[in-house]
C-alpha cells in the first residue's frame, strides 16, 4: 500500500480550509494539514513537507502568488506542487479540471471534489516523472 | 343660394349689361310708332311728342323691323291692319329677333274683338289699344309701359350683374362646385370642377352623380353614395379623408362638403364643394415622415445615453463584480465541498439525496450568477467613434485628480493639440487610462511625478520601435501616449499583462487592470508595453492607429 500523499491546505477563511481537509481525508489517499495563514505557509511546508500545496491566490496577509514565488525560491521546496485556488475567473476561462496560465494551475471556485481530485492527481503524477 | 341650370356665357353677360347700361344713361327713351295710315301716325305723333321720349315712325311692318334692329326702342305702337307685313307678323318677327325681343308691344287696332286682343298678347304684346284712340288713354298706356319696360331693364341688368359677380367668384374659387338636383343629377358645374375632374362640361351636366364615379367607387349604386343621405334626408355630408377619381382613372385627396338645398322647406337638391387637398396630404406625409425620424433619433439618443451610463457603470462593475465574485464564491466553494462530502456519506434514506441534489444545482445557479456579473464587466466589443484621444486623457486625469493630490504627486501634461480626430471607444480607452494613471500612483505611494505624453508619431521601423509588425507597417503615423511614473518600477516585465497578477495587498488590487487594458487596447488593434525607467520608475507605452 502506498504512502498517502501530504497536501498543504492555505486558505484565509477556516471553514474553506476544514472542509477542504474533510473532503480529502474522506477519499483515503489523502493526509491534510489546514494553514490560515499564507505568510506562515513556507514554515509549516519545511515541517510538514507536502507533496503538493492548495493555495488560495487571495489572502490579506501573503496572498497566493506570494507565497508560490517563495516556495520556488527556496531549493528545499521548490519541487513541491502548487494548485491555486481562485475565486475571480469564471468557468469558461478556467475548465473545472483546472488551467495553466502562465504555468501556474489554476481551479475556480466553487470547485466539485471529484474536480479538484482529478487536479490534484494530474499534478502529483507529473511529478512522478 | 339657387343655380341657372346652363351655364352662361361670360362674355355674353359682360357685354350685354355694358350696353345696356350705355344705351340708358346717354340716350332718351324711344318710342316706335307704326302704321300705314298717315293719318293715325299724325295723330299719334301729336300726341306723345313733347312728353320727352324720341319718336320714331315706320310705315309698314318691314320698315317698323329695320328701325326696330336698328334702333332697339323701348316701346313699339304697331297697328294691326297693314299690308304685306300685318301688326300680328311684325310683331312675331320682332318676338323672335333677339335684338328685338326686348321692345315692348302695343298693338293699336279698330278690330275691337278679345280674339285679337288674346292672338296679340300671345304674340307677345303687352297691350292693346282700340281705335279710335282717346290721346289721354295713349299717354297713360304708353307712359305705364315705359316705366314697367324702364323696371324690367333695370330688373334685367342688375340680375345680369348679380349673376355675373356670381360667376366670377364661382370661376375663381379654388374650390369644385356641382349643383346637384333632387334626383342627384349634376346640373351646375364651375370652372374649378371641371379642371379638378378632368371631365368637360358636357360630360358631367345632366348626368347623375353617381354614374360619374368621381366620389368613391360606388359605380351605379344610388344608395351607397356618400351624397345619397344627404339628397335623400337632408343630412349634410362631410368627408375630410376623401377621394377624387378622375375622368382618366388617376385619384387625388379631397376634402368635400354635400349641403343640402332647401326651396320652401323642401329639399329640392345640393350642392357639393370639394377642395384639392393632395399637397395639404403630403405636408401631413412628409410631417410624419419628419416625426418618425425625430423620434427616432430620439430613440437612438436615449440609447446611446444608456449605453454611456452602461459603460460609467462597468468601470465600477468592474470593481465590484471581482469584490463579489471573491465574497459569494468562497462560501460557495464551501457549500459545493460539503455536499459532495455528504454525498458521500452512506445512506439509504431516499430524502436525503434529493436534498443533496438541490443544494447542488442551487450552488451551480448562484455560480452561473456570479459569472453572468464577471462577463458584464468584462464585455468585449467596442463601440468606435471619431475622438480626441487627448480629450479621453483629460478625463481621465480629472478622475484620479483626488488621488494625485491625496499622494501628493505632481502632474506633468504634454499633450500634442495637433493629433486631431481618430477612432476610438473613448468609454473604454478611458478605463484603460484609469488603470495605467493608478497603477502608476500605487507605485509612487507619496510624493512624486506623473508624466503623461501624447504625440504622432512615424514609424520608421516597427521591429526597432518594439512594435508588432503584423500591427504596424513601416511609415505609418501612430498615435502614441507615455506614461511615466517615479515609483517603484516593476518586478517581472513578463508577468504584469496576466490576468490576476498582482503585487499589491488582498483588496487593493485584483491584477486584471492590465490584462483588461490590454484587452481593450488589442480590441483598437493597438499596443501597449511597460518597461523600467533608467532613471527610476515605469514607463507605459501605447500606440494606436491613426486610420
Ligand atoms: N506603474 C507601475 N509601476 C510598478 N508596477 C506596476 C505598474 N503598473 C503595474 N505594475 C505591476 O503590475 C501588476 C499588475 O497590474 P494590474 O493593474 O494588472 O493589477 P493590480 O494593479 O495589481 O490590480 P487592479 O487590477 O486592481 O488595479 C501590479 O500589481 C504591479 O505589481
Ligand atoms: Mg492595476
Amino acid at each position: 500500500m502506498t504512502q498517502k500523499k501530504k497536501i498543504l491546505v492555505v486558505d484565509d477563511e477556516v471553514m474553506m480550509t476544514r472542509m477542504l481537509k474533510r473532503s480529502l481525508e474522506a477519499t483515503g489517499n489523502y493526509e491534510v494539514q489546514e494553514l490560515n495563514h499564507g505568510a506562515r505557509a513556507l514554515e509549516a511546508c519545511r515541517t510538514f513537507m507536502p507533496d503538493l500545496v492548495l493555495l488560495d491566490v487571495m489572502m490579506p496577509d501573503m496572498d497566493g502568488g506570494e507565497v508560490a514565488a517563495a516556495l520556488s525560491e527556496d531549493s528545499e521546496l521548490n519541487a513541491v506542487k502548487i494548485v491555486f485556488l481562485t475565486a475571480i475567473v469564471t468557468k469558461d476561462e478556467v475548465p473545472p479540471t483546472g488551467a495553466d496560465i502562465s504555468g501556474r494551475t489554476f481551479l475556480a471556485k466553487p470547485v466539485k471534489t471529484a474536480d479538484l481530485v482529478a487536479c490534484i492527481e494530474a499534478q502529483l503524477n507529473r511529478q512522478a516523472f | 343660394m339657387r343655380w341657372s341650370r346652363k351655364p352662361i356665357d361670360n362674355r355674353m353677360i359682360d357685354s350685354t349689361a355694358g350696353r345696356t347700361a350705355v344705351v340708358h344713361a346717354d340716350r332718351p327713351e324711344q318710342v316706335l310708332l307704326v302704321d300705314d295710315n298717315a293719318t293715325n301716325l299724325q295723330v299719334l305723333y301729336q300726341t306723345l311728342s313733347g312728353r320727352g321720349y324720341r319718336l320714331l315712325v315706320a310705315r309698314n311692318g318691314r320698315q317698323a323691323l329695320e328701325i326696330a334692329q336698328k334702333s332697339e326702342p323701348a316701346l313699339i305702337l304697331l297697328d294691326i291692319m297693314m299690308p304685306d307685313i300685318d301688326g300680328f307678323e311684325t310683331c312675331r318677327r320682332l318676338k323672335q329677333d333677339p335684338r328685338t325681343r326686348g321692345s315692348a308691344v302695343i298693338f293699336l287696332s279698330a278690330l275691337d274683338d278679345t280674339g285679337n286682343k288674346v292672338k296679340g298678347m300671345q304674340l307677345g304684346a303687352v297691350d292693346y289699344i282700340a281705335k279710335p284712340f282717346d290721346p289721354d288713354e295713349v299717354i297713360v298706356r304708353v307712359e305705364i309701359h315705359l316705366k314697367i319696360h324702364r323696371l324690367e331693364a333695370q330688373l334685367a341688368r342688375r340680375n345680369r350683374q348679380l349673376e355675373a359677380d356670381n360667376q366670377h367668384i364661382l370661376a375663381a374659387m379654388n374650390e369644385g362646385i356641382f349643383g346637384l338636383d333632387i334626383d342627384g343629377t349634376v346640373v351646375f358645374v364651375n370652372p374649378a370642377a371641371v379642371c379638378m375632374t378632368g371631365c368637360s362640361e358636357q360630360e358631367l351636366l345632366g348626368r347623375p352623380v353617381h354614374a360619374l364615379g368621381l366620389f368613391g367607387g360606388f359605380g351605379a349604386c344610388v344608395q351607397a353614395h356618400p351624397f345619397y343621405s344627404c339628397l335623400k334626408e337632408g343630412r349634410i355630408c362631410h368627408n375630410e379623408d376623401g377621394e377624387l377619381t378622375r375622368r382618366d382613372g388617376t385619384r387625388f385627396a379631397v376634402e368635400y362638403n354635400c349641403s343640402p338645398i332647401f326651396e320652401d322647406r323642401t329639399l329640392s337638391g345640393a350642392v357639393v364643394v370639394f377642395k384639392d387637398i393632395s399637397e395639404r396630404k403630403q405636408a401631413e406625409r412628409q410631417l410624419k415622415r419628419a416625426y418618425t425620424e425625430l423620434e427616432k433619433a430620439h430613440r437612438e439618443l436615449r440609447d446611446a445615453q444608456m449605453r454611456l451610463i452602461q459603460a460609467a457603470k462597468l468601470e465600477s462593475v468592474g470593481r465590484l463584480a471581482a469584490g463579489v465574485a471573491h465574497e459569494v464564491k468562497n462560501p460557495l466553494a464551501v457549500i459545493q465541498l460539503g455536499v459532495d462530502f455528504l454525498a458521500g456519506v452512506e445512506s439509504d434514506d431516499g430524502v436525503v439525496s434529493e436534498v443533496i441534489r438541490d443544494m447542488e444545482e442551487a450552488v451551480e445557479r448562484a455560480d452561473s450568477v456570479v459569472k453572468g456579473l464577471l462577463d458584464f464587466s468584462r464585455e468585449s466589443t467596442l463601440t468606435l467613434r471619431p475622438g480626441d484621444i487627448n480629450q479621453v486623457i483629460d478625463h481621465a486625469l480629472h478622475l484620479v485628480d483626488h488621488e494625485l493630490i491625496q499622494h501628493n504627486i505632481r502632474l506633468e501634461k504634454q499633450l500634442d493639440e495637433g493629433i486631431g480626430i481618430i477612432d476610438l471607444d473613448s468609454n473604454k480607452l478611458q478605463q484603460v487610462f484609469i488603470n495605467v494613471f493608478m497603477n502608476a500612483i500605487q507605485a509612487m505611494g507619496r510624493d512624486g511625478v506623473l508624466t503623461v505624453k501624447s504625440r504622432v508619431e512615424r514609424i520608421e521601423n516597427p521591429d526597432r520601435a518594439g512594435l508588432d509588425r503584423e500591427r504596424f507597417s513601416a511609415g505609418e503615423p501612430v498615435v502614441q501616449v507615455e506614461v511615466l511614473d517615479t515609483g517603484c518600477g516593476i518586478a517581472e516585465e513578463s508577468m504584469v499583462f496576466d490576468p490576476f497578477y498582482t503585487t499589491k495587498p488582498t483588496g487593493q488590487g485584483t491584477g486584471l487592470g492590465l490584462s483588461v487594458t490590454r484587452k481593450i487596447i488589442d480590441l483598437h488593434k493597438g499596443m501597449i508595453d511597460i518597461r523600467n525607467r533608467e532613471e527610476g520608475g515605469a514607463a507605459v507605452r501605447i500606440t494606436l492607429k491613426m486610420g
